[in-house]
């Protein structure tokens, strides 16, 4: 089954050059705490590590439409959203060193704890949008989930409940193609924005390659939201450059020409190689984001290793 | 002793009545607390239970739910994180099961998920237990089932007294109880006497009736059956009788104090006997206090099996007549 995107650059609109930075400053951040949990649990110091390499684009772009105000309810690969909303890189490996099962303050950053049980946190997010509410109190929520999860029963439920409780959530998919093994063709007959629609909420299926259309995308669901307080689901296409985590084999069960298609439509080698050809950012600016990274994983390593 | 029922002309709230009142009170003195179940508004329940209170209180806190247990305890820990009180509703024991996975797996760790940042007081109510000749699955019992798990509280209250206690602790824990209800119960007025003496704790175990020959602890609906037994079997012999009130956590200090004095332990209960709630209390008296026992601890529950259609129900729960057989077996 093919599924049809929509155009890339549909709801790209111009941003500023500072949210461009911004986007892509988030990304390369992302990925390199990726690259060092990675080696990191190669040398013992995590115990797993869920990759997130590939989906840079659908969380950064979506997690900065959004707001700060908004209250996110991860999955558990959500990691550019986390350090994006302020966890700090050694809270966010906390968990996946076996210290702690959430590693930062939720209530601090609206950022909630990941959800190992998938779709779980679905429910979850639509009764605190419902609570806010009934207290008064800023009731906009962001839900996560992988292709997958939509699979589990309080998925369908948690679309449900947003549609007849008119809740302000805003569910994003990041449909990477693949329930660790199962291809999203042998796990749905529709796109998960049309099964949405048939719950009565308004949705769009976008591609996760490009941080800029999901940022105008989810910019506009937002906006969708707030103004008619009701539900509404972004689904993200995006590439699974690793194993669903450090436990998997991929190349088991994917063609090579299918994981060198994902490597090839790398989010953040792509991205900051436009800005660069825009000269929106130059090789100072690159080296200056580069050098924090390295800081970043020499304090990682440091603490995990 | 020897009456058997209460005689007295005064009308005294039933179960169902009783529990109505509470949640009325607490509907009105605490502001974030609010009912989610499925028909608890405008029919007030399939029961009865919440009559009158979406009128008194308003449809956003008497909250017809959708028909989805699930969603029903998952959009009440969603709740609790935003800082209210929900006290859920499953319709029947039997419809329990698709809200397992939320209770279990999310409501029963969020506060140690958070690190202690959430303390989510959730109370689910399950009208519970048979004789009342149901249709399939909507007779069982299966409270052991989340005794089983660390994070969750078991109470099987069997007056209305003990229920209101039980709420109004429950709603101030910090984290979830399950309250089974038997449903025998709702609307009955003709119950065995029990000496009125209070519990010691909002949590502890309550002594329903002192005897010196012969401890029985029980809990929910069946207890009224275990009091009549002992009603009829005074005053040959001399039973005592333990209303555990909850099952997890167990006052297993109250029935080891009655144990020593007694030195006999029948454990009954309405769910069946394998693993069950009667299993763990037997082994803990044989852990703590098998020096006191005069004989062998015994349990009178169903064998392990489906609960049956109607017309074989009596065939599958324990009577009166068993229980006093049983003790006449054991002190004989």
């Amino acid at each position: 089954m093919v599924l049809k995107s929509e155009s890339e650059y549909e709801y790209a609109t111009e941003l500023h050059d500072d949210t461009r930075r911004s986007l892509l400053r988030h990304m390369l951040v992302a990925r390199g705490l990726d690259e060092e949990a990675h080696r990191l649990q190669k040398q013992g110091g995590l115990i797993l590590w869920a990759s997130g390499q590939g989906h840079e684009a659908a969380q950064v772009g979506s997690a900065l439409a959004v707001g700060p105000e908004a209250t996110v309810f991860p999955t558990y690969r959500e990691h550019a959203i986390a350090l994006l909303r302020g966890v700090a890189p050694d809270e966010l490996l906390a968990q996946w060193a076996g210290r702690t099962f959430c590693g930062w303050d939720p209530y601090r950053l609206r950022f909630f704890p990941y959800t190992l049980v998938l779709a779980a946190q679905t429910l979850h997010g639509v009764g605190y949008s419902i609570g806010q509410r009934l207290q008064g109190r800023e009731d906009f929520v962001v839900v996560y989930v992988g292709d997958g999860a939509t699979s589990e029963g309080d998925m369908s439920e948690a679309l449900n409940l947003a549609a007849v409780e008119s809740a302000s959530v805003l569910f994003v998919c990041q449909n990477n193609g693949w329930a660790i093994s199962k291809p999203a063709e042998e796990q749905m007959r529709t796109s998960v924005a049309e099964r949405a629609r048939g719950f009565g909420i308004e949705s769009v299926r976008i591609s996760g390659r490009d941080p800029e259309t999901v940022f105008s995308a989810c910019s506009r669901a937002a906006a969708h939201i707030r103004g008619e307080r009701a539900p509404y689901l972004v689904e993200i296409q995006v590439g699974r450059i690793r194993g669903h985590t450090t436990t998997d084999s991929q190349e088991v069960y994917r063609t090579r020409d299918d994981i060198a298609r994902s490597v090839a439509a790398d989010p953040v080698t792509s991205y900051a190689a436009r800005l660069s050809g825009l000269g929106v950012v130059d090789t100072a600016w690159l080296d200056g984001v580069e050098a924090e990274v390295r800081e970043m994983r020499e304090r990682l390593m440091k603490e995990y290793a | 002793m020897t009456s058997t029922v209460e005689t007295s002309t005064v009308r005294t709230p039933t179960f169902a009545e009783s529990i109505n009142a509470t949640l009325a009170d607490l509907l009105e003195h605490e502001p974030g607390l609010l009912l989610l179940g499925e028909d608890i508004g405008r029919l007030g329940g399939v029961f009865r239970v919440t009559r009158g209170l979406r009128e008194r209180f308003g449809a956003e806190r008497v909250r017809d739910a959708l028909l989805a247990e699930s969603t029903i305890v998952g959009q009440a820990v969603g709740m609790t994180m935003s800082g209210l009180v929900p006290i859920c509703e499953i319709q029947f024991d039997g419809f329990t099961y698709p809200a397992v996975n939320q209770l279990v797996t999310q409501a029963s760790r969020i506060g140690y998920r958070w690190n202690g940042q959430v303390s989510p007081s959730l109370v689910v109510r399950i009208p519970t237990g048979g004789g009342f000749r149901g249709v399939e699955h909507h007779s069982e019992s299966n409270e052991a089932l989340f005794a089983r798990y660390p994070g969750i509280s078991v109470a099987c209250p069997s007056t209305g007294e003990d229920a209101d206690q039980v709420l109004r602790h429950a709603v101030t824990l910090g984290s979830p109880v399950v309250v089974y209800e038997p449903i025998r119960l709702y609307w009955r007025r003709d119950t065995p006497v029990r000496d009125p003496e209070p519990a010691r704790s909002p949590t502890a175990a309550r002594i329903v009736r002192r005897g010196t020959d012969l401890t029985i602890a029980t809990f929910g609906a069946i207890t009224h059956e275990v009091l009549e037994a002992a009603h009829d079997l005074a005053p040959d012999v001399d039973v005592e009788v333990v209303d555990l009130r909850w099952v997890a956590p167990l006052d297993m200090d109250t029935v080891l104090e009655s144990v020593t004095r007694t030195g006999r332990l029948l454990i009954v209960h309405e769910g069946s006997k394998d693993v069950g709630i009667g299993a763990e209390i037997a082994a803990e008296v044989a852990e703590r206090g098998f020096d006191t026992l005069r004989g062998p601890i015994r349990r009178l529950a169903p064998e392990r099996r489906v609960y049956p259609p109607a017309n074989f129900e009596s065939e599958y729960l324990i009577g009166v007549q068993e229980i006093k057989d049983e003790v006449l077996v054991m002190t004989k």
